[in-house]
């Protein structure tokens, strides 16, 4: 008798140890376009700290995320990359109205320290010695669109085909790059910031669109008042401090 | 042509410890109840095995010495086996088979006719019978021109009709080779019948002694126990027992 | 719809059921027929391909492969281009992942040949390696050929690897499973489902060769 008390004790400790909202009241599930993980990581951690509520983040490329979204996945609140996707999900009666939680960049990024130095990005993919560049999957990710923009956009994007690696998310690409795997790769700009990216150099892409990423609360979520106060603290003045600090405006 | 083998080695139930010669021209037989180490013997004259120590000389050519650290492979030796079963390779025909290894292809047919399997020659081993399978083996054997003919319970797997005309076959072949012949069997009958030489063997050696006792008799069936176990030792007693125990269920 | 990565894992099945096919028969030579020391421990590792999660094997394969990576450094330095995110190293990883099933029907086969007809051979004057091909690969057909359909159906399904290492790279290592995963993703269900409908009876056909040859050992001959 006293081992079987004991054994359903410790079964049931074990399951309410896991589902961590038995102890700390509310939780969130926030899936989080991949660009934006190093300062999605910092204000999470923040935002845990001063509410107690437990923040799970999924961290993946704008599409699969959508795709994810609209096939029911659970999650409260939704940053993407993109503008289109929000407003697609709104549209589809799936979301809160969107807004704007940040701008980022692309820029062509690379671990070669011969590759650094030159005059300018197109120079970079265009030389010869350049065999392999990283651009995220161009459906999926909106970083990915936007590189392949800039390189329609000055003519080379059928030129270079031979080279290209096609990873499934943006912070991928710049993995691929850290690596050398590739030689160079059309990476966030917060990657370029991070303290790997200060190991190598980059190159601004004034003829990629600016990426403008919009989020939005999901309207099946369960938490609603857990899911406000954490887009209140996203829009907040001192979240926009942490955000610039990683290169997003 | 001489065969001259004097080896010993550690098996699981026994030493194996014998020494004998076999001269060119004649069937030695070596007879004894099964697990004596006939096998192994005559594996180790193949080269499928190897002595813990001893010599293997054929016509002054060393196969084996254990203390010189001499091992002639297989393939050098030039020596014709057959097993008791499996020999045949499953996918070729008898022709083919025969030809595996010949020393010149020409002996095929020749061969091929003189043991009765011509009409065969085109079939596979595993549509023929156990009988013709041995024949089958033996021209393989042959055909390489060996310079030894070994041959391991050859007739165990048949039944007793093919096992006596294989016999006969094997007798009338026994004339027209010149080379050593060993043929190891458990059945005394077979080994009376076919033998020039017979050494009886059990639990590894070979017991010599009452060799002449009950193979003078000529047949198997009067084969007794020596009337008087006087100058035999335990181990002789021992042996002796086995061979008749082996004797008694043969019959 | 672009039949392109379906005709890639055609063409990366293929690659690897050969080069796998003639490589794995004297490795299996060396578990059936040769003792050596440690050789459960090489057996087991020849298996782990087939235990592992694919994600794991990719991991590793990408840290070889990469030029930094051991693989990857000698290949760029015999051959002047990089392995990973290549044709020829998505044809690496699948001899990887595909490697134990090309051994087991190839054992299972040599095991089943008597060693009396290999020692036969042997004092009939034939050498090891003129057993092999004269003995052994006559009489273990079947199991070549059920290890080479194996190979190939393994290496069509073959994802989490190629993944990792591949790149995805149209024409040239985007192969029909990742195709497939990123029209899902990108919602392009008919894309995905086309390519589906193909793949799902080629394997079947593979499948239902493969039980033929293996029913044919058992009861056959």
């Amino acid at each position: 008798m006293r081992r079987f008390i004991t054994t359903i004790s410790i079964i049931l400790f074990i399951i309410t140890g896991f589902s961590a909202s038995a102890f700390a009241g509310e939780k969130l599930l926030v899936a989080v376009a991949a660009n934006f993980i190093l300062p999605s990581e910092e204000l999470t951690k923040i935002f845990q700290d001063r509410t107690g509520i437990v923040t799970e983040v999924t961290y993946t490329s704008t599409g699969k995320l959508y795709g994810q979204i609209v096939n029911g996945a659970p999650y409260d609140v939704f940053l993407s990359a993109d503008e289109k996707r929000p407003d697609l999900l709104e549209k589809q009666g799936l979301s809160d109205k969107p807004f704007v939680y940040a701008t980022g960049q692309v820029v062509v990024w690379t671990a070669e320290q011969t590759l650094c130095g030159a005059t300018d990005w197109q120079s970079v993919v265009k030389n010869p010695r350049v065999l392999k560049i990283a651009i995220a999957n161009t459906e999926s990710a909106p970083y990915g669109t936007a590189s392949m923009i800039a390189l329609q956009r000055v003519g080379l994007w059928n030129a270079l085909s031979e080279k290209y690696v096609f990873p499934q998310t943006i912070a991928q690409a710049f993995q691929y790059a850290e690596t050398k795997s590739a030689d160079v790769g059309f990476c966030a700009y917060s990657s370029a910031l991070s303290d790997k990216g200060k190991k190598g150099c980059f190159y601004t892409v004034p003829e990629a669109p600016t990426i403008v990423q919009s989020a939005c609360i999901l309207k099946r979520t369960e938490n609603r008042s857990a899911a406000e106060k954490y887009v209140e603290f996203i829009r907040s003045h001192e979240a926009q401090k942490i955000k610039e600090k990683y290169g997003y405006r | 042509m001489d065969l001259n083998i004097s080896i010993r080695k550690k098996l699981p139930h026994f030493d194996l410890d014998v020494s004998f010669s076999c001269r060119e021209s004649r069937l030695l037989v070596l007879v004894g109840p099964s697990g004596a180490g006939k096998t192994t013997i005559i594996r180790i004259l193949a080269g499928l095995d190897r002595p813990d120590e001893g010599r293997i000389i054929y016509n002054g050519e060393t196969w084996v010495d254990t203390d010189k650290k001499i091992f002639l492979p297989p393939q050098k030796r030039q020596v014709g086996y057959v097993f008791q079963e499996y020999t045949l390779f499953p996918h070729l025909t008898v022709a083919k088979n025969v030809a595996f290894a010949a020393d010149n292809k020409g002996d095929v047919p020749s061969l091929l006719k003189r043991f009765n399997i011509w009409h065969l020659k085109d079939r596979k081993p595993d549509k023929i019978s156990g009988g013709e399978r041995q024949r089958c083996a033996i021209c393989q054997a042959l055909a390489r021109r060996p310079r030894v003919l070994l041959m391991d319970e050859p007739f165990s797997a048949l039944d007793a009709v093919t096992r006596q005309n294989l016999r006969e076959e094997v007798q009338k072949l026994r004339r027209e080779l010149s080379i050593p012949v060993i043929h190891v069997t458990h059945d005394i009958s077979e080994a009376l019948y076919l033998g020039d030489d017979v050494l009886p063997m059990v639990r590894g050696r070979i017991v010599r002694k009452w060799m002449v006792q009950f193979m003078l008799k000529g047949r198997p069936s009067e084969a007794r126990l020596p009337e008087s176990m006087e100058g035999y030792d335990s181990d002789d007693r021992r042996d002796l027992s086995v061979l008749y125990d082996s004797l008694e269920v043969m019959q | 719809m672009d039949i392109t990565p379906l005709y890639l894992s055609l063409k990366l099945a293929f690659y690897t059921t050969v080069i796998l096919v003639i490589t794995a028969a004297p490795l299996t030579y060396l578990l059936v027929y040769i003792r050596f020391a440690g050789k459960s421990f090489f057996e087991a590792l020849l298996t782990l391909p087939m235990v592992l999660p694919p994600t794991v094997l990719g991991f590793y394969l990408l840290l070889i492969m990469t030029p930094q990576g051991n693989i990857g450094r000698f290949w760029k330095a015999v051959t002047g281009s990089p392995l990973i995110f290549t044709f020829a190293g998505i044809v690496v990883a699948s001899l990887v992942y595909s490697l134990p099933f090309a051994i087991q029907p190839m054992k299972a086969a040599f095991e089943k040949i008597d060693r009396r007809l290999l020692e036969s051979a042997y004092v009939l004057g034939l050498s090891p390696l003129a057993a092999f091909f004269k003995v052994i690969i006559p009489n273990a057909l079947n199991g070549l050929a059920a290890s080479a359909i194996l190979v190939f159906i393994h290496t069509l399904g073959e994802f989490g690897v190629i993944l990792m290492v591949g790149g995805s790279i149209p024409g040239e290592t985007r192969v029909a499973s990742i195709a497939i995963y990123e029209a899902v993703e990108a919602l392009r269900y008919q894309d995905a489902a086309m390519m589906c409908l193909i793949l799902v009876p080629i394997s079947y056909l593979f499948l239902l060769a493969i039980n033929r040859l293996t029913r044919k050992q058992i009861y056959g001959s």
